[in-house]
Order: C-alpha cells, then sequence, then structure tokens
C-alpha cells in the first residue's frame, strides 16, 4: 500500500517534468543516449525518494535531482569536463567567474553588433561552455526558470547564479564570435 | 568604485534586467539609462539577441520508449508480498477483522499525522522563504518602508493583500515585502528590521497557525485573525517576537468589512 502510494506521487510529481528533465540532461550531457541513462536513473532516485518531496515546487524538485544525477554521471564518466568551482583556488575562481573575456577593455557601441549566428554555431558554442555556466543557462532559456529556481537546483546563492549567468553569456558571446572568424 | 567593478555591475543589471529579475523600482531606473547610454544599449540588443538565439535552439524531443522503461524499472522496485504469506496459519477470519481493525486504526493515525505533517510543512516552507531571502543580495522583492508603496505592490500581484503597518515606532522597521511561494500559492511576506535582525511576517488564509517553535535556528510564531494566518520567523529571541505579534496586532485590529 506504501508502494502504491509512493507510485501515485511519483507519477504525479516527477513524470509530468520528464520531457523537460530529458531535455536538461541531454544538454549536460551532449548527447541523447547519455541523456536517457541519466533521466532513467534520476527517475529511480526520484522514486526512492519521493517522501522527501516538500510539496512546494514539483519542477524545481524533479529538475534539481536530474541535474545532481547529470553532475554525479559526469564526474563517473567524463571526470575531464567537470571542473568543480570548490576545487579550483580562489584566484582561478574569480577569473573564471568574473574576468571578462575582453579583460578590461571597453567595446565601442559599434563593435557589438546583433547575433546572426545560425542554431548549429549556437549549440556548438553552447556545448563547450563550461558545465557550472552552462547549466544556468539551460535552465534560464531552455527550461526558462527564474533565478530563485536556479539557485535552489545548482544549490548556489542567487548572487552567484546572477553572477554566472552574466558571465555565461559573455563567454558564450565571445566563443560565437571566434566561430564565426 | 574601480571602472571594472562598476561595468561588473551594469553587466548584472543588465541580466537581471533582461531576465525580468529587477524589482519594478530598479527597472524604471535602468530603462531610463537604457534611453540616454548609447553603449549600454548596444550591449542590451545583443544580449537579445544571444538569448533568442538560444531560446530557439531546436530541442530533441523525448524518445517516445522512455517514460515507459521507466515505468518498468519501478515495477522491478516493487518487493513481493513475502510476509502475508507466511501468515497462513491465522484463520481467516481472525485475519480479515485484524485487517479492518488495523485499516480503521491506521487511516485514522495517518489522517491525524498527515493535517500534523502539512502544517509542518507550511512551517518548514516559511522559514525556508526566510533563509533563502537571507542568502538573496537583499530579503524583499520590493523595497520601501512605505506602507503606502508596500501594500499597493502587493495588491497588484496576489489576490489577497494584508495591512502593511509601519513599525517603527515600536522597534521594527518597515524593509518591504516579497511574495513566498507556499504550497502552491504565491502569498505575501512583509519584511521588518529590529537592529541587526530580520524579522518575516508570512500571511497565509487563516486556519494554518502552526506551534510556537525553533527550525532551523530560527524562532517561528503564528498567530490569526479573520482574514490571515500570520507566520513571523526570525532570528530573535522568541519574547521579542512575542513584542512583535503585540505591536503587528495592535496596528492591525479589526479587518476592514469590504
Amino acid at each position: 500500500m506504501q508502494n502504491n502510494d509512493g507510485r501515485a506521487a511519483f507519477d504525479e510529481v516527477f513524470l509530468p517534468h520528464l520531457p523537460e528533465a530529458y531535455r536538461l540532461a541531454q544538454w549536460l550531457a551532449g548527447n541523447a543516449s547519455d541523456a536517457e541513462d541519466i533521466v532513467q536513473e534520476a527517475a529511480l532516485r526520484a522514486y526512492r525518494g519521493i517522501r522527501n518531496f516538500g510539496a512546494v515546487n514539483a519542477r524545481a524538485w524533479s529538475l534539481t535531482i536530474v541535474r545532481n544525477t547529470a553532475f554525479s554521471w559526469l564526474t563517473k564518466n567524463r571526470p575531464k569536463t567537470v571542473v568543480f568551482m570548490n576545487d579550483l583556488s580562489a584566484a582561478q575562481q574569480q577569473e573564471l567567474e568574473h574576468e571578462g573575456p575582453h579583460g578590461t577593455r571597453i567595446e565601442t557601441p559599434e563593435e557589438i553588433a546583433v547575433f546572426r549566428a545560425d542554431a548549429e554555431q549556437v549549440q556548438k558554442a553552447l556545448a563547450q561552455l563550461p558545465v557550472q555556466f552552462r547549466e544556468v543557462i539551460v535552465l534560464r532559456e531552455i527550461n526558462q526558470m527564474n533565478y530563485r529556481d536556479i539557485a535552489e537546483i545548482t544549490n548556489v546563492p542567487i548572487g552567484t547564479v546572477m553572477s554566472r549567468l552574466s558571465r555565461g553569456r559573455q563567454l558564450l558571446t565571445a566563443l560565437l564570435g571566434d566561430l564565426k572568424q | 568604485m574601480t571602472v571594472a567593478s562598476l561595468r561588473d555591475s551594469d553587466e548584472l543589471q543588465l541580466n537581471a534586467y533582461c531576465d525580468g529579475e529587477l524589482d519594478p523600482v530598479s527597472a524604471n531606473a535602468f530603462e531610463r539609462r537604457l534611453a540616454s547610454d548609447q553603449s549600454l544599449k548596444a550591449r542590451y540588443d545583443r544580449l537579445v539577441s544571444l538569448r533568442q538565439a538560444v531560446r530557439s535552439l531546436p530541442q530533441l524531443d523525448m524518445p517516445p520508449g522512455l517514460q515507459a522503461r521507466i515505468q518498468s524499472r519501478l515495477d522491478a522496485e516493487r518487493p513481493s508480498p513475502v510476509r502475508v504469506l507466511r501468515q497462513r496459519s491465522w484463520s481467516f477470519q481472525a485475519l480479515a477483522a485484524a485487517a479492518v481493525f488495523g485499516a480503521v486504526i491506521s487511516s485514522s493515525a495517518i489522517i491525524t499525522i498527515e493535517r500534523y505533517s502539512q502544517r509542518e510543512e507550511v512551517a518548514r516552507e516559511v522559514v525556508a522563504g526566510h533563509i533563502r531571502s537571507l542568502l538573496a543580495p537583499q530579503p524583499f522583492d520590493i523595497a520601501s518602508s512605505d506602507r503606502h508603496t508596500v501594500k499597493p505592490w502587493f495588491t497588484a500581484r496576489l489576490p489577497e493583500s494584508p495591512q502593511v503597518p509601519d513599525l517603527t515606532a515600536q522597534g521594527f522597521a518597515l524593509l518591504g515585502g516579497r511574495v513566498d511561494v507556499i504550497g502552491h500559492d504565491p502569498v505575501a511576506t512583509i519584511v521588518y528590521k529590529h537592529a541587526a535582525h530580520t524579522v518575516s511576517l508570512t500571511t497565509l488564509p487563516p486556519g494554518q497557525s502552526v506551534s510556537e517553535q525553533t527550525m532551523a535556528g530560527y524562532n517561528v510564531r503564528s498567530w490569526s485573525d479573520a482574514h490571515f494566518t500570520y507566520i513571523a520567523v526570525s532570528d530573535l529571541p522568541s519574547p521579542d517576537l512575542a513584542t512583535f505579534e503585540r505591536a503587528f496586532s495592535a496596528e492591525v485590529p479589526a479587518p476592514e468589512i469590504k
């Protein structure tokens, strides 16, 4: 009986977000078959932990599990692609999070052009971003979460979400500039 | 402030503006700057086009069999009902009677426990909202010490908005307000400051008082009137929270008749 309850709760809480979960996993893992493994594993974790669901925000709760599953999957299977911020020195963190790709140079309005990159280039550039920047951009633009939910899912303060988004978009801008040439 | 950090905060504001995460007052100020600053406007346009490019990326659809594969994996998780089979030596009637009796007991117990845990859940969510607000750059969405700004801000966003008294004279200065989501419902939270302490006062539909308690190091105190249940969360000692309740209730006497 307890199990049926758990299953019903799982169907109600996690299942509706499956397509989104798959999308997030796909962007974090970089390909479809790994994304499927991650989503299956995440579903199992969600089912086992369904009692921990606090009835607040099913979507954020589900995506948190998918995100964490994806990160443990990446750490296990592609350790080199995951450079965790915590493993970096304070100076490296500062550099990665804050220093613009163009250093301190200030661009003139004429230099700042609107994007006309095609989808393939954007996809390629996004895939190249370090995963901690990629995840906030994907959560914001693809999953369309607000800052508060992104902070909850990625387990960092809102201030860090803001700086990662800003920095991630700068990096993406720079990558797209390079790809064009 | 150096040039670099100025640009940095510009960049953050620009991003927050594009993401719709600035409060109305800051958003308005930012729009005025956009209108007069050519370079900022160019960066804004580029950011908008970048966001557009990312948003319009083609998305892979979920493989058709994935949901079914997940379902069957979960089916395999279920433990088989071994224990019941071992009790064959019991007479069937006794077993049935016991089952009925057990079901009655446990269902009433479950209801009580559920009601209790729902209330606990409310307290936990309210405290979580308070903690989250302290982690954010500021603990409110609308900053104002003017009750005539905060009240309309709530009214514009929520079906039910509380009265917002300024309790500065009583030692609790009005800082502003924010919207918290409790359960699935957005509710008004008024934020006060007492010395270095922040008090979050979350307003729920009436009838949801929680017991006075300490949760995650924060004191929780709640009371109700005809329109709202109020839950105050703060790191203030509980006697001070009691003072806060008295001050607030004195300023919000009989609810207005609409």
